[in-house]
């Protein structure tokens, strides 16, 4: 369907993209992973030729488009794209936002283009906001009419750019959800995304790019599970951590916990997952108390994609003792939870700290 | 959290809404104190819309029961479930105290 041959691109100096070759199929769902100004996004923008290609060429169901005389403005429509920042006309409401270019691109009579529109809201969950204007809609509401607007105009393939990252975490669970059925539709789509669980689970192929070059490919489990390169195993095998510090008996657990549930959410944990790790928190930091006053408390929640693991640090200043043997809880329900809810825990002197690490247990 | 009572026979049914936590028990335990003290001696609690309990909320329990038993009533619970019947379980709970599919039952129990 997209053949990719010795595609790259340059800004000026800046080599983005380096020699790129790659065919997506039709209804296939191609997740294109990898770190941070590594040329993904401007891969997505060369086929959309919102970035024109230094050199290469790009088929479309063997139609070279970056022929001089090939209709752009029809690829873009057969190659719709969704962007980070949603690029929602703001002066209009969601269901004219879906409307506009059906009446102007497609020829679609305006009471066509309405009833259509309002499916694609339906189907997006957002019918009863068709009214809205883009600022009376959340983050990911407004993605969520990109993407009805996205669908409105019939394409053969969607690509995404990212479109969670400008999301507040609340909201990223509602777009993926989206995505999710359109994968499951048979629709055809590459998405350029850091969601790893999302793009392990929905994906039929995983690319991922590194130094602007397709660095390795396979299927979700050759890429998270065996990857084969270097920089592939390093990238898929880093952990995500989460720290906050508490230096007062009278810390904010509320405070904390929020921040807490929205690592979780970025992580796409259960939430079974995120009540458990909250439960184990409170109890790790119900030990603590007699050395609130005069120490101060690091906590690291350290969570890895590709072992599926959530492992707890409390690091604490003070003398060197275990705090888990203090003794001075007033029983053993807090450590009879702790125990329950861990796999592992150890007990460590780092420099001047005493460190305490608890592997939580799959639940 | 929130702290609801209502009588039903000769039992009083506390519902406690939300959470049971460090943060919580404290409030808790104060307006069961108040309860207790007006003489309410039978008590029902009642965990349907209890989402989350830590130990600190197991220790505002505990309390509780020991209140009852100095003042001779009783205490039982009803709809424990979820993420709390876990507690329940990790911490002995279950063995410890009467806990009852449903408050009619409960209610019964006490008769």
């Amino acid at each position: 369907m997209i053949k990719v041959e010795h595609l790259s691109k340059t800004f000026g100096p800046v080599t983005v993209l380096k020699d790129i070759t790659v065919e997506i199929n039709r209804g296939e769902v191609v997740a294109i992973i990898g770190p941070s100004g590594t040329g993904k996004s401007t891969f997505l923008r060369c086929l959309n030729l919102l970035e024109m290609p230094s050199s290469g060429s790009i088929h479309v169901n063997g139609v070279d488009i970056l022929d001089r005389k090939t209709d752009v403005a029809k690829i873009r429509q057969k190659m719709n794209m969704v962007f980070q920042s949603f690029n929602l006309f703001s002066h209009l409401s969601a269901l004219d936002n879906l409307t506009l270019g059906p009446v102007r691109l497609l020829g679609m009579s305006r009471a066509e283009a309405r009833s259509r529109g309002m499916e694609f809201l339906r189907m997006v969950g957002l019918a009863e906001k068709w009214r809205h204007f883009p600022d009376e809609l959340s983050g990911g509401q407004k993605q969520r009419v990109a993407i009805a607007r996205c669908l409105a105009m019939n394409p053969d393939v969607i690509l995404f750019d990212e479109p969670t990252s400008a999301l507040d975490p609340t909201t990223v669970s509602e777009v993926l959800a989206v995505i999710r059925r359109l994968t499951s539709e048979g629709m055809t789509i590459a998405i350029v995304t850091h969601e790893m669980a999302f793009a392990r689970d929905v994906a039929n192929r995983v690319l991922y790019m590194d130094q602007g070059l397709i660095y390795e490919e396979g299927t979700p489990q050759q890429i998270f599970e065996n990857p084969q390169k270097e920089r592939t195993k390093a990238f898929i095998d880093r952990v995500r951590s989460f720290s906050y510090r508490i230096s007062s008996p009278d810390y904010d657990l509320y405070a904390m916990n929020a921040e807490i549930e929205a690592f979780c959410q970025k992580q796409i944990l259960p939430i079974h997952t995120r009540q458990t790790l909250l439960l184990l928190i409170e109890e790790l930091l119900q030990i603590y108390p007699p050395y609130l006053g005069s120490a101060v408390l690091d906590l690291t929640i350290a969570h890895s994609e590709k072992k599926a693991s959530l492992e707890v640090m409390v690091e604490s200043t003070g003398a060197p003792a275990n705090p888990l043997e203090s003794g001075e809880q007033p029983d053993d329900m807090g450590l009879s939870i702790i125990r329950n809810l861990s796999d592992r825990i150890e007990y460590s002197r780092v420099g001047n700290k005493n460190r305490l690490t608890v592997l939580m247990k799959r639940m | 959290m929130e702290f609801q009572t209502r009588k039903e026979a000769n039992a009083t049914i506390v519902t406690i809404t939300g959470r049971l936590d460090a943060v919580t028990t404290p409030d808790y335990e104060t307006r069961v104190r108040a309860l207790i003290a007006g003489g309410d001696k039978c008590l029902i609690m009642d965990f349907a819309q209890l989402d989350y309990i830590s130990s600190a909320g197991l220790r505002g329990l505990l309390v509780t029961a020991k209140l009852l038993k100095a003042s001779g009533g009783a205490i039982r619970f009803a709809n424990v479930g979820g993420n709390v019947k876990s507690v329940f379980d990790m911490s002995g709970f279950v063995s410890m105290f009467p806990i009852d599919d449903s408050v009619a039952i409960a209610i019964g129990a006490l008769a």
